[in-house]
């Protein structure tokens, strides 16, 4: 691989230890991935911070590389921690809170701005053809398919040491040649009113090439969020071509095959008979939007408190400051708020029958980790299913 | 004795009694990080021995348990695949365990299940040299 005076010296250990050791892993990584230069990055976002899902060794692993000089040198975000930092909910297990720290205080150090959210392009919004280095597979797809940025889908050790070295190396979906969208999805008007997490989760399991999807048109840009994250969950995609959205000059067409999903066949990906007496409402996956807080605080003022279950949103760490009137008006409305976590990445304090989401990411991952019953739902029948009233 | 190329990926010795698995990993999930064991197949233990297995799958979180079985003391004394992704090869280069892909994964397969799996295998350069053990 060629490296620049530089990026030779990096890993040499002219500029420590540290930094040798995260560009061996990005050196190495490229080599055998085919890469034959390292690129430049603007901004790293490093997901596996959860002390819930990497536990000891992980957490010692970011501790040894951070605390032996690692200092981050392009703009870092991070992922959701496995509590919640606002302290209001009742609902996410905060035990793991001094476990969580020996994490996020050397992370913090290095000059990681702790945001704590899966959503980092609120943060910094990628311009199109910009590289970057992002773990999240939710995040990836949004910068790839939405802003028409650069980045793989990087595993946390990877963005971790492209943010500590500033590079990335230069292979997938950096080059242009291996953004090209191979099969044509046209979804009918029809389909649309499902939740949309179903078409996610169809379009990562029985679509494998990149696909270019074309019908989205006036559906809205949280409801994108949701599924593009569900195709990320339940398949690999890194990139989903949306006609009239992603940016033109960031993608080619080839397309070969054209398929239509029918509702029939979406309907196998709704999840299951969602019953019990303790039912969770949960929506927040990925991390809402302030669109997403306005429009549930309007949808419960409409039609009650939650009464007959728990209704938990999860936010980024930051909106419990700038969102802090939205934040409070939902608690006091009985809503249950978490920042900076989610359940995918945490431990609920106790045991549901049955989990009601708009999210297809969540219900995917919520099965696998917590072995409960997940159902798929829009924003406005998980509210009304709650407060029991119908109107 | 069974002799064929391989290709270096996370450098280093690589010499020992074989451990094949032949099919993929998720070490999220999968492995046992304090015992270098594989919970899904009859708790087999690769420690201090050459893993040899098809490829990974699942959860971004296996650099770290990789990575975990190094600081446990239970790391394979190297890593032989048919297949080597990111996630993997992230996670040999920061647990310091040398991977190598090798060169005709199917016929190593074969050989190795040929020895009845009783083997010793040893690592030289860009060859892999495969011994039955006695």
């Amino acid at each position: 691989m060629y490296l620049t005076r530089e990026q030779e010296k990096m890993l040499r250990g002219e500029y420590g230890w540290s930094t040798a050791k995260a560009m061996e892993i990005i050196v190495k990584v490229g080599e055998a991935l085919g890469a034959e230069e390292l690129v430049e990055i603007v901004h790293a976002h490093i997901s596996g911070v959860s002390y819930s899902t990497i536990g000891r060794y992980g957490a010692e692993f970011i501790r040894e590389i951070i605390l032996r000089g690692g200092k981050t040198r392009v703009f870092t975000t991070i992922n959701p921690g496995c509590v919640d930092y606002s302290g209001f909910s009742g609902i996410i297990d905060n035990s793991l809170l001094d476990y969580q720290r020996l994490i996020d205080d050397p992370l913090r150090e290095a000059g990681v701005k702790p945001v704590f959210t899966c959503i980092p392009y609120f943060y910094r919004t990628p311009l199109p053809g910009e590289h970057l280095a992002w773990g999240e597979s939710s995040a990836v797809i949004f910068a790839n398919s939405i802003y028409g940025g650069f980045t793989n889908r990087e595993g946390g050790p990877v963005a971790l040491a492209a943010a500590l070295t500033g590079f990335t190396y230069n292979a997938g979906l950096h080059l242009l040649e291996n953004r090209v969208g191979r099969v044509e999805i046209k979804v009918n008007a029809r389909t649309l009113t499902m939740p949309i997490g179903a078409l996610g989760l169809w379009v990562g399991e029985e679509v494998k090439a990149i696909p270019h999807i074309r019908g989205l048109r006036g559906v809205q840009l949280f409801d994108l969020k949701n599924m593009l994250a569900s195709a990320a969950a339940s398949g690999n995609h890194a990139l989903i071509i949306i006609d009239e959205i992603t940016p033109m000059g960031t993608f080619r067409l080839d397309l070969t095959e054209k398929v239509e999903p029918e509702i029939s066949v979406l309907e196998n990906y709704l999840g299951d008979n969602c019953a019990g007496s303790n039912i969770l409402g949960y929506i927040g996956c990925p991390h809402t939007t302030p669109q997403e807080l306005l429009l549930i605080a309007r949808l419960v003022k409409r039609h009650g408190k939650p009464r007959r279950g728990k209704l938990l949103v999860t936010i980024p760490a930051e909106f419990t400051r700038i969102h802090r009137d939205l934040v409070l008006e939902l608690r006091a409305m009985g809503v249950d708020i978490a920042a900076g976590t989610c359940p995918v990445v945490s431990r609920f304090k106790e045991k549901f029958d049955c989990i009601l989401t708009n999210s297809g990411k969540a219900l995917f991952y919520l099965r696998r980790v917590h072995g409960v019953k997940v159902k798929l739902a829009g924003v406005k029948e998980i509210v009304k299913q709650l407060s029991g009233v119908q109107k | 004795m069974y002799r064929s190329e391989v290709k270096q990926i996370v450098p280093g010795p690589c010499s020992g009694e074989v451990v094949l698995v032949d099919s993929y990993i998720s070490f999220f999930g999968e492995v046992n990080p304090e015992q270098g064991c594989l919970s899904t197949l009859e708790n087999r233990c690769f420690r201090g021995k050459v893993l040899v297995f098809r490829g990974t799958r699942g959860s971004t979180v296996a650099p770290y348990i990789i990575y975990a079985l190094r600081k446990s003391n239970a790391a394979p004394a190297c890593i032989i695949v048919a297949e080597a992704e990111p996630m993997l090869i992230a996670g040999c280069v920061i647990a310091e365990i040398p991977l190598f892909v090798a060169g005709n994964y199917s016929e190593l397969v074969k050989s190795i299940q040929a020895y009845s799996n009783s083997v010793y295998l040893v690592v030289k350069g860009a060859e892999l040299l495969l011994y039955k053990r006695v």
